[in-house]
């Protein structure tokens, strides 16, 4: 009992918060690829510029609170000018040329980051400090924040697909586009738009984990391949597959590290993602023909 | 001796053979010569899978990594035959690559993109932070190794013969492939998957083999480089690597073979040449490639096959 409440009961919370914010980066992931036909490997990099733009915003303003909205939205139009610029030219090819494309961007917004930023290792304090008593062991309140804010998000993000007509336009322009665009409905700004909501989650993502984590170039390295794991985990395509998968791993790798190292981990996740392959190869909610 | 590259090929390789005599040929050129002919031979390879069978390989590094790991290990322990080397490395590439090409190939797209990358990450982490091969320091300070008993590969012309040899066996066995039925399924393959099904092909054993041998070509290459630098270490399979092997088939053109050996051996010198002037060399990478994409989808010798668009299709 006292092994439960002590050691699993946190660490599984950790898990959740952890899943929390993978499924925000994971969830726009998915979205671009079905929408635009594009596995973005820039994605882990917009993270890594929202952390950066938080860091820049809080050394102006000294608020975390204005920097969680100011750099989402910086992030936002630099994901926007980036997908009018470079994305948009290239849609009416095969997917090769987009996965080929961002990888360049990657390189492109890593290398800028260190020439920025350097390349040394960061910190944002959290806001606030303390913990709460929590069925019977205490608990930091920044990640119990982080818990929340992320699953708001994310319930937000639910009903803006369900419930508001963006989000259905967007969903009909993953269906077909070109029939959307028959409809008279402006395709090119719903992409660039998407693109550029995808890209502020990352930011935000990557902002509310950086007072847990640390902040540096390379952080959006370790991250994209958690990510590719989650969505193909998910199904690819299913944003509500990506946002299970996410809480899967983030639990599975909570859990798993307090028995292994975290070298072991990775590996035991990646173990994971092949035996769900191999019993499940679409993933747990992919259909048929999808995206394929 | 035409699908071989006919006359062309033999100037190209005869010029290639007598670098080393240019007067201005220095060790560090040769050595320059040998990483850019390793690249470009690595590109070539890539480019079946990537050119020819319309699947981008994520995971290279992987093969060459292990390929790299292989010869290592025999050198450090006293092993020095080439003979023995590149068998070794052969055998423990392609039973990674039967693998992970089984898992990738029976999805399409992106996934094999994604399946090889993510394979390719298990095998980096595993070299990377486990001590059984020196983590991430690898394996260092290792010794020549020879081509008999007595002759040791130890200078830099012999060095630069033995990748310069590689080469043209990398550009037999290629054109070999492309040119023959089994090249031609693979483009059907690439063209259209499922007509290529209902002609009755076996696709996936197909795109196996194709991967199977880009693979093997790979790992050779990755058995030949601690030749010359006297290491290997888990940087080799980093997934970058893999994206520079893409950036080089890109660079050169998909679906040429011979693009890509010219692309890999540009890549190689930009990269040594952009890093020696600025620290920000990524950069460069990143944009060119951006720009190859967008303005240049064919390559560097993709401008000489707009003149021409007719006659250059990758069908060999």
């Amino acid at each position: 009992m006292d092994y439960l409440v002590a050691v699993l009961l946190p660490q599984l919370l950790h898990g959740l918060v952890f899943g929390a914010a993978l499924g925000l980066l994971a969830l726009g992931l998915t979205v671009i690829f079905g929408l635009l036909g594009v596995m973005n490997f820039a994605h882990g990099e917009l993270y890594m510029l929202g952390a950066y733009a938080g860091i820049a915003v809080i050394g102006v303003t000294h608020s975390f609170w204005l920097a969680l909205l100011l750099a989402p939205l910086l992030v936002g139009v630099v994901s926007a000018v980036t997908e009018i610029t470079t994305l948009r030219p290239i849609y009416t090819r095969e997917p090769l040329y987009g996965l080929i494309l961002t990888f360049g961007l990657a390189l492109v917004f890593r290398e800028g980051a260190r020439q920025i930023w350097g390349g040394d290792m960061r910190r944002i304090l959290p806001p606030f400090t303390g913990s709460t008593p929590l069925l019977g062991m205490t608990y930091p309140n920044y990640r119990l924040f982080l818990l929340m804010a992320a699953s708001l998000l994310l319930l937000a993000i639910w009903l803006f697909f369900t419930r508001t007509r963006a989000g259905i336009v967007v969903r009909a322009a993953v269906q077909d586009a070109e029939m959307l665009d028959g409809l008279g409905v402006n395709v090119r700004r719903v992409f660039t738009l998407t693109f550029a909501g995808s890209g502020a989650l990352a930011a935000l993502a990557g902002l509310l984990l950086a007072p847990i984590f640390t902040v540096y170039p390379q952080m959006g390295v370790e991250m994209i391949l958690l990510a590719f794991i989650v969505v193909i985990l998910g199904g690819m395509g299913s944003m509500g597959g990506s946002v299970v998968a996410a809480f899967v791993i983030g639990v599975a790798q909570s859990l798993f590290s307090l028995w292994m190292n975290p070298q072991r981990v990775a590996i035991a996740i990646f173990g994971i993602m092949i035996v769900v392959l191999i019993v499940r190869p679409r993933g747990f909610f992919g259909r048929e023909g999808v995206l394929e | 001796m035409s699908r071989l590259g006919g006359r062309a090929g033999v100037v190209a390789f005869a010029l290639l053979a007598a670098l080393p005599a240019a007067p201005w040929m220095s060790k560090y050129y040769l050595l320059l010569a040998f990483d850019a002919l390793l690249f470009g031979a690595i590109a070539m390879s890539l480019d079946l899978l990537m050119g020819y069978t319309g699947l981008v390989s994520f995971g290279h590094a992987a093969f060459y990594g292990l390929g790299a790991y292989a010869t290592a290990i025999l050198l450090e322990r006293g092993v020095l035959s080439l003979w023995a080397c590149v068998p070794f490395a052969i055998l423990v590439v392609g039973v990674y690559a039967v693998v992970v090409s089984y898992f990738a190939t029976a999805r399409r797209g992106i996934y094999f993109a994604l399946l090889t990358l993510i394979f390719a990450e298990v095998v980096y982490t595993f070299f990377r932070y486990t001590q059984t091969f020196g983590g991430s320091d690898g394996i260092q300070g290792l010794p020549d190794a020879t081509l008999w008993p007595g002759v040791a590969i130890d200078t830099p012309v012999r060095k630069y013969y033995l990748v310069l040899a590689y080469l043209v066996v990398a550009w037999v066995v290629c054109r070999t492939v492309v040119t023959s039925h089994f090249g031609r399924v693979l483009v059907a393959i690439r063209e259209n998957e499922d007509r290529a099904r209902f002609l009755g092909y076996n696709v996936q054993r197909y795109k196996m083999a194709a991967c199977l041998i880009s693979a093997l070509l790979t790992g050779v290459a990755g058995a030949i480089y601690p030749m010359r630098s006297a290491f290997a270490t888990p940087d080799l399979m980093l997934w970058t690597e893999s994206g520079e092997f893409i950036i080089s088939v890109m660079i050169g053109g998909l679906g040429t073979l011979v693009g890509p050996v010219v692309g890999g051996a540009f890549f190689t010198i930009l990269r040594d040449k952009v890093s020696s002037v600025v620290d920000w060399y990524f950069i460069v990478i990143g944009v060119v490639l951006i720009v190859i994409v967008l303005f240049m989808p064919r390559g560097l010798l993709g401008l000489r096959r707009l003149l021409t668009p007719h006659r250059w299709r990758a069908t060999a």
